[in-house]
């Protein structure tokens, strides 16, 4: 049984658990990837984008494959023995070292990854050496780019290091308690699509877990006027044209 | 070939990581300076402002602010190594010296103290600033003031800090308001040290300064300059010259600009100062806010497991009300238009409309005098 129910969503997820539980066959995990910085030309990235629900990942899918992935990990590790038991306090452990893999961990990854990727809406601007992302309902992802160089933002809330590998741009976001955030974006010919591939990655979850986000691009409405807050004007409203 | 390689790819590739480590060690380079800079600056502590007794119209100089340098590294790739916001610091650079004039005139020791969009080296004394470090805790300024002869009154970097006790903060008044004092206090030291023919010199001198500017044919004899650029007055106009006379007339119009685009300045000023002031403060708490964070990181009341969604969700958004908070601040920093007003000048029965940022108009209007006084004069142009 699980031992934490934090909000209703999370009873779907530990029902899908409990399905895994009971034996499932395997897949390739993906590997969160390093940040290298190659100094490729860079891809372009900017305008606006929407999700793509149907082209996008299904959490709950991927959870299944993590979880199955979790208990073939186990099984080599621990051949002939159980890779799922219940602890003394009741929570259920898919066979991780120590105190990793418990269900409420697992399941706990796959909702960060939900809510870290729930933006429905980019605006991305990006000019030679800057780049930034901005996100529906989460902070801007952003970065500088110079050739060789990474930029690095290192603070006590947590580090970002962001940089491109070949045409892909990479971010990653360390934080503290073990959570680290890793966004992957490419972008399609022709630029008719954008995929965000954000790997989570806890250090109670022996395997990390990646949600593939795919955007299409689309125009914003002409509302005949956009406002901003300015540092010298207050709050400034200009007309803006089709 | 060695190794699949061959040695001319592997002189360019050394070639190239010779080139990065040399661009990263000239990064690293200018950083240790800026941070070598800072650390010379000691804060000023808590000072009034001395204000003067008795000046006669004698002592009292008439004082040029130059707009700031804001002090932005052409790399801008060090920009957020070394905590600048770009567009705030050059909105920061036309409001600090407006703040710097009214805390001059507080004083009562100065004749006519202007903001000026550029240098004016016939300015009687000539203030120049330029912004080391500004954010909501620490504003660090390098000040240097020199009079029209040459002389160097101050020369040197100025570090206030600001608590939380300094914000919201009083209106016309600023958290970092001991650092202007300061200033103003050694300013006001320095001038009590000159005598009353020291002052009067200088006076002459940006007089015949400006003359010359105008006219280095006509009025370049009545000075010398010596090999470390100071000034002295050789000999004078006689009284009622009316060279000397036309020569004050032009001095009076470009005085006129200045007091005219002096009004953008201070318009900018009251219209900047509250959001400014709201920037400045969320700084200091946020600054505060990631000075103390381990320690509160520590004695928290943790609300779920390590690893467990709450736990997580926590540490995430924790990090994500920072990131929104910073972001919004840039944000409206970017708002900021240095473009202003045209103005509207009139000169020898002629309407000129400049147009531009403050200092393309200024040299605009400046040249436009200097053709004037050629063109009255038939004496050729100064430089």
């Amino acid at each position: 049984m699980i031992s934490y129910y934090p909000k209703p969503a999370i009873q779907a997820f530990s029902l899908l658990l409990l399905l895994y539980l009971a034996g499932c066959s395997s897949s390739q995990s993906q590997e969160p990837r390093p940040v290298p910085n190659s100094g490729d030309r860079a891809a372009d990235f900017s305008g606006f984008w929407e999700l793509d629900y149907s082209q996008s990942d299904n959490i709950q899918t991927k959870l299944n494959t993590l979880v199955r992935e979790l208990r073939q990990q186990s099984q080599r590790r621990a051949p002939g023995g159980s890779s799922v038991y219940q602890q003394a306090g009741g929570a259920v452990m898919i066979g991780g070292p120590g105190t990793t893999n418990s269900g409420a961990s697992i399941i706990g990854l796959a909702q960060m990854a939900e809510l870290i990727t729930q933006s429905q809406l980019l605006e991305i601007e990006q000019d030679e050496n800057n780049i930034k992302v901005k996100r529906e309902l989460d902070f801007a992802l952003t970065c500088q780019f110079y050739l060789g160089q990474y930029h690095k933002v290192e603070t006590p809330l947590g580090t970002e290091v962001c940089g491109w590998d070949q045409h892909q741009l990479i971010f990653k976001l360390v934080l503290p308690e073990g959570l680290t955030v890793q966004h992957v974006m490419s972008v399609g010919p022709q630029r008719q699509w954008l995929n965000i591939a954000t790997t989570v990655i806890s250090d109670r979850v022996t395997s990390p877990f990646t949600v593939n986000r795919v955007y299409s691009r689309y125009q914003p409405q002409d509302t005949g006027y956009s406002c901003k807050m300015t540092i010298s004007r207050g709050r400034v409203c200009t007309t803006e044209s089709q | 070939m060695y190794n699949g390689i061959t040695v001319s790819q592997r002189r360019w590739r050394n070639a190239a990581l010779a080139l990065l480590c040399c661009l990263g060690a000239a990064l690293s380079q200018l950083v240790n300076a800026q941070q070598a800079e800072l650390a010379a600056a000691v804060p000023v502590g808590s000072v009034n402002l001395v204000v003067a007794q008795s000046s006669s119209e004698q002592e009292r100089l008439d004082v040029g602010l130059v707009i700031f340098n804001p002090g932005i590294p052409l790399d801008a790739s060090t920009h957020s190594m070394l905590g600048i916001f770009p567009e705030i610091r050059k909105a920061e650079a036309q409001f600090m010296p407006v703040l710097l004039r009214q805390v001059l005139v507080a004083s009562d020791a100065w004749g006519v103290v202007r903001v000026l969009p550029d240098h004016q080296a016939s300015a009687e004394l000539l203030v120049t600033g330029k912004i080391l470090q500004s954010n909501g805790t620490r504003l660090v300024i390098l000040f240097t003031a020199r009079d029209a002869t040459g002389r160097v009154w101050v020369d040197k970097a100025y570090a206030d800090v600001a608590t939380e006790r300094d914000y919201p903060g009083v209106e016309g008044s600023d958290p970092f308001i001991d650092l202007y004092h300061q200033f103003a206090n050694d300013l006001l030291a320095f001038r009590q040290r000159l005598d009353s023919s020291q002052l009067r010199s200088i006076r002459q001198v940006a007089q015949m300064r400006y003359a010359a500017s105008l006219s280095e044919e006509a009025f370049g004899s009545y000075l010398a300059e010596d090999a470390q650029g100071n000034y002295t007055v050789l000999r004078l106009p006689a009284d009622g010259d009316p060279m000397m006379a036309r020569v004050e007339r032009i001095r009076n119009q470009e005085h006129l600009f200045v007091d005219t685009v002096d009004e953008q300045y201070v318009n900018l000023y009251e219209e900047m100062a509250p959001t400014y002031n709201l920037w400045r403060q969320y700084s200091l708490e946020q600054a505060m806010y990631l000075e103390d964070f381990e320690v509160r990181a520590q004695n928290r009341d943790r609300i779920g497991q390590r690893g467990s969604f709450t736990a997580m969700e926590q540490t995430y958004n924790t990090y994500k009300q920072i990131k929104i908070q910073e972001q919004d601040l840039d944000d409206m920093a970017l708002g900021f238009n240095t473009e202003v007003a045209p103005t509207a000048m009139e000169a020898s029965g002629k309407v000129f409309r400049l147009t531009g940022t403050l200092d393309t108009q200024y040299n605009e209007w400046r040249s436009i005098l200097r053709e004037i006084f050629a063109i009255e004069t038939g004496l050729p142009p100064g430089a």
